[in-house]
């Protein structure tokens, strides 16, 4: 990760290769460009025309004698709250990744907090595939920026709160590697193997067979694969030990070919990210273990592969689930919700959680319906709705609400058994697929459900992610865990 | 079908409808005829399962002691969660249970009940209400129907002690229902009986309800510039038309008006970017949301409503030829912003800019609202019980949400952010048609923004709910009508002199 140190303004110590001033909209400088335009050299800059105008992901950097001179566009003033900073250390971050930079001096007027998320945008957007997948990494691509020096009035105080906000990011980048890696490097024992790093930072890890604990439909959509399922938990013992925990229930399904019911062959290679959910979710229990969160959390990791074979799960088998409905599986390729409702039922049977919150690759009906840039959000409780949007927002994780309705019951009714898991009629598949989920949870349970189907990889480059895992829902979490403590 | 309101009086022929509450409790006609009959309810109960929980029924074929053919228990449930809607859904369910049974005349007996919110004068106007929308067929081309496959019921009485003040409170119900039996003729009419002319023809008609009604030919739409519009209708033989319809029922009549705004491609093959065979029939009611604004308007006029209100649609038919449009075509919008047409099946929002445009420019209306069968994405996103609501406004939103909930016309809030707006930039020109298939019905609506100013606007994408495949309570299957009762409620809440 980029590394990043906090100095006060007046230290000159640093010898910069690279000075990056602050510019708000209508070219006014603020006051560390002021000093640095000295020999009048960023008014010159700002009179070229370059379509700099101080907006928040303006970046216009500028070869000086001593140095490059690097003009940010800081937006308006009233406007620097901590979304808006972290995207302009994103958008910075990106455009000087490869510029040949190394080290970069930040003097752009910040208050400690305001530079501790300025860097941490930073952090967030310094991330991508892990150079091992390629045998000859491309000089070229290499980011030559390793690091960030900002200057704050307290530093002490931006390190402390860059410290909380670093175990998110470290924590993002954790996630992001597991999604990214491609399906014959994580399947079902090493996913768990590389969960059980957490142990270092305090988490007790635990697996569950599904087999000898009843959760038969986990079992059944990874019973095709040569690598058993297995649930996953991740417990994070922060606070009182008889407090109820807030519980994270993710789908991981490592690949999913769709199964029996096999995927169409074109881009059927995204599939290695549909375990983006379980990521999340453990994802959030890393950053909150690394920042030492007073809460207890838990993390429910439902892990299969989908594949088809010889004793794979046939469409029309009918199963008995953990918590005792019987599903008539009739479509292999709707695993997903088979394995949250195994885990849902188990994590609200055995955990008492206080909350629940599942994140899922689930359907590509919510991509019809929300495209790629906000999930689904599924509850039948408005205060977590509320809670869960207001943190999206915030977060730049954006949600929203969509029915959780009976509306369709219909097309869950099977002919079988007490449900089935999805229906070939027109019907909107999101919706059912939250319907099906609640069944498995207990109504006195507050719960939500995200279908991050849409956003969990992104198409293009955002300020906060490149193209490709974007980790959602890790911030989105671990700010819903903050707003609950403060509130 | 008529619906008489009646002093209280046992019938001697047809069937007889009483009702009954949850926990077999009978109502007071049903206690009445219990005891005049020796507990011939009584006994019915106990040997079904007919326990008078909502939505239950139970049919009793001559039953002894009575003069009446049948007689038919509804069960009503708590006595505390029947309303209006409640009400309604009754008289649907009864007509719907008689009109196979074979009875002409359905007498039903409104009793008052104890802990019920709605007194007995709007619980008969409602069942008449619910019995009316739900007596609707579009028979006019069957020619050789059979009399035992027609609908029986020709007279349905409503019998209870104010039933006067019912009489008047079912006759301002039951204009509302012309309105939507207007809109379900129009949606259900094949498109070689209406299209774009002959269907301003149809709205002509409510000259004689009291509204001015003024229609635009393609040589007047060319003159305002409306290129948009004009270009998903050059394909077809048939000329594309601009109707404004003008209710004004305010007192003063400057009082800017409410606008509705609807889409009417009359029949919508999709062009040269033509749709699959199968189920293209079903393209007839690409007009549902311009028949919904009509129909409303002239509910609105029926009931004068003190309202200024002004409807204007869009009437084209989107047809492949030698004249039509090609993918990838730009075109003038009356707003002066062009469009990129990569897709000619994603017509309806380029009728829409230019209709909104002229809308909000002419009227300069308080609210405009359009609705829209726009986009396949909302059917999947919301199926058949909600339409999508997208609006600038949130208080206009919330207004449209509580009002479809009180007549069971549900709407869902979807999101209108910016970060949407990108994914409909075009190469060429200020925007392209199409946004792609992710979020569909988000950028169709992000389009729509584009072509209104500071007015506040909300548009319903009623693709999913415009055409019911299967009988609702109050809506046999075919054309629904969503959205008429919907609005009119809007107006007669928040947008009407009280």
């Amino acid at each position: 990760m980029l590394t990043i140190r906090f100095v006060p303004p007046a230290d000159d110590g640093l010898a910069s290769e690279a000075l990056a001033v602050g510019v708000a909209p209508g070219g006014e400088l603020l006051p560390a460009a002021r000093a640095a335009d000295a020999g009048g050299l960023v008014t010159r800059a700002l009179a070229g025309r370059h379509r700099f105008d101080g907006d928040e992901d303006d970046v216009l950097p500028v070869l000086t004698a001593s140095g490059w001179l690097v003009l940010v566009g800081m937006g308006a003033a009233e406007e620097r709250d901590a979304r808006r900073l972290r995207r302009i250390g994103g958008n910075l971050f990106a455009e000087l990744a490869d510029s040949g930079i190394i080290c970069l001096d930040l003097r752009l007027d910040l208050a400690p907090e305001s530079a501790a998320e300025l860097a941490y945008g930073m952090c967030l957007r310094a991330w991508r595939p892990a150079a091992r997948y390629r045998s000859k990494p491309d000089p070229d691509e290499e980011w030559s920026l390793v690091e960030a020096v900002l200057a704050t009035a307290d530093p002490a105080a931006a390190q402390v709160r860059f410290d909380q906000l670093a175990a998110v990011a470290v924590a993002s980048a954790w996630a992001r590697d597991l999604v990214v890696a491609p399906a014959n490097e994580l399947n079902p024992d090493s996913f768990c193997r590389r969960l059980d790093s957490l142990a270092d930072l305090g988490v007790r890890v635990e697996q569950v067979d599904p087999r000898q604990t009843g959760l038969n439909l986990l079992q059944a959509v990874g019973q095709g694969s040569a690598v058993a399922p297995r649930l996953a938990l991740l417990r994070w013992q922060g606070g009182r030990p008889d407090e109820p925990p807030v519980v994270f229930v993710g789908k991981g399904i490592t690949f999913d070919t769709g199964g029996i019911d096999i995927k169409p062959r074109e881009d059927m290679e995204e599939m290695k990210g549909d375990m983006a959910g379980a990521a999340a979710a453990a994802g959030a229990i890393h950053a909150l273990a690394a920042r030492r969160a007073p809460i207890n959390a838990v993390g429910v990791l439902a892990i299969a592969e989908n594949m088809p074979s010889g004793r794979a799960a046939r469409p029309g088998d009918v199963v008995k689930s953990y918590a005792g409905i019987t599903v008539e599986i009739v479509d292999t390729d709707a695993e997903g919700r088979l394995a949250l409702a195994d885990a849902l039922a188990f994590a609200a049977a055995t955990l008492r959680p206080a909350l629940m919150v599942d994140l899922a690759t689930l359907t590509g009906a919510v991509e019809v319906s929300l495209g790629r840039h906000r999930a689904g959000l599924f509850t039948a409780d408005d205060a977590l709705a509320k809670a869960l949007f207001s943190a999206g927002e915030a977060e730049d994780e954006p949600v929203w609400r969509l029915p959780l309705t009976d509306a369709y019951d219909e097309a869950l009714e099977s002919a079988a058994a007490d449900l089935r898991n999805c229906t070939w009629e027109h019907s909107p598949d999101a919706l059912n697929a939250a319907r099906f989920l609640q069944h498995f949870v207990p109504h006195e349970v507050p719960w939500a459900h995200l279908d991050i189907a849409g956003v969990s990889e992104a198409e293009e480059d955002g300020p906060l992610a490149a193209e490709g895992p974007t980790g959602f829902g890790i911030r989105l979490l671990v700010h819903l865990v903050e707003d609950r403590r403060a509130g | 079908m008529k619906i008489s309101f009646s002093k209280v009086s046992l019938p001697t022929e047809g069937a007889l409808v009483v009702s009954v509450l949850e926990g077999r409790k009978p109502s007071a006609t049903a206690r009445q005829l219990d005891e005049q009959t020796d507990g011939l309810i009584s006994r019915a109960m106990a040997a079904s399962r007919f326990e008078g929980k909502k939505d239950q029924t139970l049919l009793l074929v001559a039953p002894a002691g009575l003069q009446a053919q049948r007689l038919l228990l509804v069960g009503l449930g708590k006595p505390e969660e029947i309303d209006a809607l409640a009400a309604e859904k009754l008289g649907g369910t009864v007509v719907a249970q008689l009109q196979a049974a074979g009875d002409e005349v359905v007498t039903v007996a409104v009793d008052a009940i104890d802990g019920c919110p709605l007194a007995p004068v709007h619980m008969a106007a409602h069942i008449g209400f619910g019995a009316r929308l739900r007596s609707y067929r579009f028979d006019k081309y069957r020619t050789k129907e059979k009399a035992e496959e027609k609908p029986s019921v020709a007279k349905l009485a409503l019998m209870l002690e104010e039933h006067s003040a019912a009489k008047r409170r079912f006759a301002a119900l039951d204009n509302i229902a012309e309105g939507v039996f207007l809109t379900r003729n129009l949606v259900s009419e094949p498109a070689n009986v209406i299209y774009p002319e002959s269907l301003a023809e149809q709205v002509k008609m409510l000259a004689d309800s009291g509204i001015d009604v003024e229609i635009l030919g393609e040589k007047q739409m060319r003159k305002l510039g409306m290129g948009a519009l004009l270009g998903v209708g050059q394909g077809s033989e048939r000329e594309s038309q601009l109707v404004v319809m003008r209710w004004m029922g305010a007192e003063d009549e400057n009082a800017a008006p409410i606008a509705f705004v609807g889409k009417g491609v009359t029949f919508d093959s999709g062009g040269i970017s033509i749709k699959p065979a199968a189920n293209m029939e079903d393209m007839k009611w690409d007009m549902g949301g311009s028949a919904v604004v009509i129909g409303l308007m002239k509910a609105l006029a029926l009931r004068n409503a003190k309202v200024n209100a002004v409807g204007v649609v869009g009437l084209v038919e989107n047809m492949p030829s030698g004249t039509a449009q090609r993918p990838g075509d730009v075109v003038t919008s009356m707003s002066g912003q062009t469009i990129e047409v990569i897709n000619t099946d994603a017509e309806g929002r380029l009728v829409l800019a230019d209709a909104l445009w002229y809308t909000q420019d002419r009227f300069k209306p308080q609210a405009m609202i359009d609705l829209a069968t726009l986009t396949g994405a909302i059917i999947i996103s919301l199926g058949d019980r909600y339409a999508g609501l997208f609006a600038n406004d949130d208080d206009l939103a919330d207004r449209l949400t509580a009002a479809g909930k009180e007549v069971d016309e549900l709407l869902w809030r979807m999101p209108l952010d910016d970060p949407y707006d990108k994914l409909i930039k075009s190469d060429i020109a200020d925007m392209k048609n199409t946004g792609g298939r992710e979020g569909g019905s988000i950028t169709a609506a992000m389009f729509l923004k584009r072509f209104v100013k500071d007015t506040k606007w909300a548009h319903l994408d009623i693709a999913g709910v415009t055409w019911a495949k299967k009988d609702g309570p109050v809506t046999p299957k075919g054309a629904t009508a969503f959205g008429v009762r919907l609005l009119d409620r809007l107006v007669a809440e928040y947008y009407e002199q009280k």
